[in-house]
C-alpha cells in the first residue's frame, strides 16, 4: 500500500458504524484515488466516473453495517461495491446513450466477443494484467469481470458450452493470480 | 479433493472478484470457517489485489469530495443509524407512547371546555332568566297601565309620611297590581301590607316587602270589592288584623 493508515481496518469500520465524520474523511482520502483507479477501468467516461464514485461512497456511508468482516477485507468489499456500480452505470441507457458510436447492449444475444474491449495502451491495474492473459481467457476475464455478464450469458455470446465457461474462467484466474 | 487443491482451484479469486455463483459463495464460507488456511490465502489475494488497486490509483475530480458530503447530509440518513429506529418494538413502543400522552391531553382539554361550557351555560341560563322575568313585569305593568277596565288609585302618605304607590284594581278579573314609587326602607322584622277596606272592614291583600328597584308592578292578592286601599307596617308574616295606627297610605277606589 502506498500510503500509512491512521487506523487499523477495524477501529476505521467500528468508527464508521458509529458515523464518524473524521474516519469517513480518512476513508474517502485514503480509498478512493484506488477506488477511482478500479472504476476507470471498466467505464471511461471521466464525468460517469466521478458520478458511479459519489455512489459508492455514499453507498459506503449508509451500509457500513452491511460489512462482514469474516467474508473479507474492507478492502475487498468496496471494490466489489465499486465493480457492481460501476457495471451497472455501464449498462444504463444514459451511459449507452452517450456512447453514440457503440451500438446498444439491450440483448445480451447481440453481443459478440467483436465487442469486447480490446487492451489498450492506456489501461491500467487488473486490466493490464488481463490484457496479458492469451486470448481466450482475456475475453472470458472480460466479459464476466469488467462486463459484468454471467456464465450462462457468456456461454450464449460465445457459442461455448456453459461447462467450459467456467473451467476456463477459473483457469483464467489462477493464471491472473500468478501475474499480480 | 483435499484444501490445497481446492485453495488453488481459482475459487478464491472467484469469490474474492465477485464472479463466484450464490452456490459456490456459501460453500467458500462454509470452508472458511473450517480451515484457517483458506482464509490465509484468500487474504494473500485480497492484499495483492489491493496493492495493485492501489499502486494504479486515479485521483478522482477535486468537488467529488465534497458532492458525497452534500449527498450524505441531504439525504440526512446516516447509515447505521437508519436502522437503530426500524426496531419494531421500540418504534411500536414510542409511537404508543405518544399516542397516549396525545389522549390524555385531549381528553383533559375536552373536559375543561366541557366544563367552561356547562358554566357558560348557566350563567347565560340565569341572565335569561331575569331578562324574561323583567320583560314580563313590563309587559305585565304595560299592559295593566292602558287597560281600560283597571282602576288606578293614588296612595296617599299619612301623617307626612313620604310613602306613596299605587295600586291597579282590575274590576274585571279582580287582579290587584301596586307600583311602589316612594317607600322608607323597614327594619328586617317588619313588612309592609296592603288592605281593601271594604266598608270599614279591612281585607288582607298580602304582605309585601319593598323590591329592589321602584316601578316592579308587584300582583298582590285579588279582592271583589273595595272602597279604599291601606298600606300599613306589621311584624313579617302578620297573620292578624291591621294596626291602623301604622297606616302609611291610604287611597279611596272611586267606584
Amino acid at each position: 500500500m502506498s500510503n500509512n493508515p491512521r487506523y487499523s481496518e477495524q477501529e476505521l469500520v467500528s468508527r464508521l458504524l458509529r458515523q464518524d465524520d473524521q474516519a469517513f474523511s480518512y476513508l474517502y482520502d485514503n480509498y478512493s484515488p484506488a477506488l477511482f483507479g478500479v472504476i476507470n477501468q471498466i467505464i471511461s467516461n471521466k464525468e460517469a466516473t466521478a458520478d458511479v464514485l459519489q455512489d459508492v461512497f455514499v453507498n459506503i456511508w449508509r451500509k457500513i453495517n452491511l460489512y462482514d468482516d469474516t467474508k473479507g477485507r474492507l478492502f475487498t468489499w468496496m471494490l466489489n461495491i465499486a465493480r457492481n456500480a460501476a457495471i451497472d452505470k455501464l449498462r444504463s441507457r444514459s451511459y449507452q446513450d452517450s456512447l453514440k458510436n457503440q451500438p446498444l447492449a439491450e440483448n445480451v444475444n447481440t453481443i459478440t466477443a467483436n465487442s469486447v474491449i480490446t487492451p489498450q495502451q492506456n489501461d491500467i491495474g487488473l486490466k493490464k494484467q488481463v490484457g496479458k492473459l492469451k486470448e481466450e481467457y482475456r475475453v472470458l476475464i472480460d466479459l464476466s469481470y469488467f462486463q459484468g455478464f454471467t456464465h450462462e450469458e457468456i456461454s450464449k455470446i460465445l457459442n461455448l458450452p456453459l461447462g467450459t465457461v467456467k473451467t476456463r474462467i477459473r483457469s483464467a484466474l489462477i493464471q491472473l493470480r500468478t501475474m499480480i | 479433493m483435499n484444501i490445497q487443491e481446492y485453495i488453488s482451484s481459482g475459487i478464491i479469486e472467484s469469490y474474492v472478484l465477485g464472479l463466484a455463483s450464490p452456490e459456490e459463495r456459501a460453500e467458500f464460507e462454509r470452508m472458511c470457517a473450517l480451515y484457517p488456511e483458506l482464509i490465509k490465502a484468500r487474504t494473500g489475494f485480497e492484499l495483492s489485489l489491493e496493492k495493485q488497486a492501489f499502486e494504479n490509483s486515479v485521483p478522482p475530480p477535486a468537488e467529488t469530495k465534497e458532492k458525497i458530503w452534500s449527498a450524505i447530509r441531504h439525504s440526512s440518513t446516516k447509515g447505521p443509524s437508519k436502522i437503530i429506529p426500524m426496531e419494531p418494538g421500540k418504534n411500536k413502543f414510542g409511537g404508543l407512547r405518544w399516542f397516549a400522552a396525545a389522549s390524555v391531553i385531549l381528553f383533559l382539554l375536552t373536559a375543561w371546555l366541557a366544563f367552561s361550557f356547562y358554566k357558560k351555560n348557566g350563567e347565560l341560563q340565569a341572565k335569561i332568566d331575569r331578562n324574561d322575568s323583567v320583560i314580563n313585569a313590563m309587559t305585565r305593568g304595560d299592559k295593566i297601565m292602558h287597560d281600560p277596565n283597571v282602576m288606578v288609585v293614588n296612595m296617599v302618605g299619612m301623617k307626612g309620611s313620604p310613602s306613596s304607590a299605587s295600586v291597579y284594581w282590575d274590576s274585571t278579573s279582580t287582579d290587584v297590581y301596586m307600583v311602589v314609587k316612594n317607600m322608607p326602607k323597614l327594619p328586617s322584622d317588619k313588612q309592609y301590607q296592603l288592605w281593601a277596606l271594604i266598608g270599614s272592614k279591612p281585607v288582607d291583600l298580602g304582605l309585601f316587602d319593598l323590591p329592589q328597584s321602584n316601578n316592579v308592578i308587584l300582583k298582590m292578592k285579588n279582592t271583589q270589592k273595595a272602597d279604599a286601599f291601606a298600606i300599613t307596617i306589621e311584624n313579617r308574616g302578620n297573620t292578624g288584623g291591621p294596626d291602623l295606627g301604622q297606616m302609611q297610605s291610604l287611597g279611596k277606589a272611586k267606584l
